[in-house]
């Protein structure tokens, strides 16, 4: 997923990389799946955008059965190091299936192994989509584009239709009884010691666990919605990508996620993900979804997205210098931490901002009261 | 005893001809870890070099808390141990709830300095940009 540094081109195809034994028995493999009479494998080179999974561009042909013909797909399989926030890729498979059920834009899944005989790690198939998605190249233009980000407002909300009773989703781990309750929980475990040594993570922690707001209604995110994750073409969007670390969640967290800076890519005044304004992405939200868009809970969740995605690239950063998977790539992303905290303070200050105004919007509103209402954290 | 050009001076020519004689030869599946190879290079020289620099402005950014002096004179292994025990310090009283109503925002000011000088090595880009 994250690339280091953003402003980078993502890697180019780098070659095969089935050799012929994995492809004869990956052909074996889906001849059976497919109930076909004959599966044939092209690889088209290794996809790039993935830091966490491994893709492949695959053609098949296959011949017979219900899937006969010739489908460009992608293999996703697991990378050498998973790290804590990814769910694995049978319950990625779980819920890319239940998004394209529920009519979301999602490279539709066709088959999914977790028999280590025929490639080794978990993987998947799905179907291969066309278009831009580099998130650079996304907001590249000089025009916002307002319908681009209602369409994916349109999207989200069809998404968050699917609750946990979903059929097909008990591979995942069971709701949370307080979604912000449990984030919070993940975070201290994920940012561990250095809670102690960095005041930015600190602080951000405890704004989290003085604000967190209650539960509400639990339904099926996709934890990594973002500039950067889907594709486009001709201005239109293709498909909704990465999913592998979807889960039960507040609604509002995916919208956080979205707006976050870190996913504007230098577009900052264009705050859904550097396409066009909030304001766009909210009403085609509202749309599809069947629910408003509370803009403060939003508020909390983008301050949650920017500990998040120090978390993450920490441990990007640990799976290189631990030794586990030498690269340079993670390397940089482990050192990304001052600007996501930049970010992140940048956001705490605008919302300590608005709530000052509304504190003294209120006691221009009432007469003052005998006790005087205690300051928030904000 | 080394004689020759010291790691700096290495750092800074390697950047250079990774620049200017590399780079615009380099296939466009190998550009991105070819930048990637100059952003790292980059990063670490501006460490070397600044390190003792972020470290000082990290203990300006904590005096308005702590009234600790800059002591211009604390550098290296010295200096960090300085700066984290003002940071871990700082750190317990915020988990302990001590800005939960008052300080906000000389910690909020306390905290951007930090950043700020933590971003002069890792993105100093990142540093200038607006809010």
């Amino acid at each position: 997923m994250h690339a280091a540094n953003p402003s980078l081109s993502p890697r180019a195809p780098m070659g095969a990389v089935l050799n012929d034994e994995s492809r004869s028995r990956l052909e074996g493999w889906l001849t059976e799946r497919a109930g076909a009479s004959r599966v044939t494998v092209t690889d088209d080179g290794r996809l790039g955008g993935g830091a966490i999974s491994v893709n492949h561009a695959l053609t098949l042909d296959i011949h017979g059965g219900s899937r006969a013909g010739r489908h460009a797909c992608v293999l996703r399989a697991e990378s050498a190091g998973r790290i804590a926030a990814s769910i694995g890729k049978r319950r990625e498979f779980a819920v890319l299936s239940a998004a394209f059920t529920a009519g979301v834009a999602a490279p539709e899944p066709l088959f999914d192994c977790d028999d280590p005989g025929v490639l080794g790690p978990d993987f998947f198939i799905m179907r291969r989509a066309e278009g831009v998605g580099a998130g650079f190249a996304v907001v590249k233009g000089d025009a916002p584009q307002p319908d681009l980000a209602r369409e994916l407002g349109r999207q989200l909300g069809l998404l968050h239709r699917v609750t946990p009773d979903a059929p097909g989703l008990e591979r995942l781990p069971e709701p949370p009884l307080c979604p912000a309750q449990e984030l919070l929980g993940h975070l201290r475990a994920w940012i561990g010691d250095l809670a102690r040594r960095d005041p930015v993570l600190a602080w951000g922690l405890r704004w989290l666990e003085v604000n967190a707001p209650p539960p509400g209604p639990l339904v099926l995110c996709h934890r990594d919605f973002r500039t950067g994750n889907y594709l486009v073409k001709d201005g239109r969007l293709t498909a909704i990508l990465d999913w592998e670390f979807a889960g039960f969640g507040d609604p509002m967290e995916d919208l956080g996620w979205f707006c976050a800076r870190s996913w504007r890519f230098r577009r900052v005044n264009r705050e859904a993900g550097g396409i066009a304004d909030r304001a766009d992405l909210y009403a085609g939200y509202e749309e599809t979804s069947g629910r408003r868009v509370d803009p403060k809970r939003v508020a909390y969740w983008e301050t949650a997205a920017y500990l998040r995605w120090a978390a993450i690239a920490l441990q990007q950063g640990e799976r290189h210098s631990t030794g586990a998977e030498p690269s340079l790539e993670l390397a940089l992303t482990g050192r990304m931490l001052p600007e996501i905290e930049m970010d992140l303070l940048r956001h705490l200050r605008a919302q300590a901002a608005l709530a000052a105004t509304a504190r003294a919007e209120a006691a221009l509103a009432t007469p003052p009261a005998e006790d005087p209402p205690v300051e928030q954290v904000a | 005893m080394r004689t020759g050009p010291d790691a700096y001076a290495l750092l800074d020519i390697a950047l250079t001809t990774l620049r200017g004689a590399v780079l615009p030869h380099v296939a466009p599946e190998a550009r991105y870890a070819a930048l990637m190879v100059a952003n790292a290079l980059d990063i670490a020289g501006r460490e070397l070099r600044g390190f003792d620099a972020s470290g000082h402005a990290m203990v300006v950014a904590l005096a308005p808390l702590y009234g600790e002096d800059a002591d211009d004179a604390l550098a290296g292994e010295e200096l960090d141990t300085r700066v984290s025990a003002l940071q871990h310090r700082l750190c317990i009283e915020i988990a302990a709830g001590d800005f939960d109503h008052d300080g906000q925002d000389v910690l909020m000011d306390a905290l951007e300095a930090i950043v700020r000088a933590r971003l002069v090595i890792a993105n100093p880009k990142a540093a200038g940009q607006g809010a």
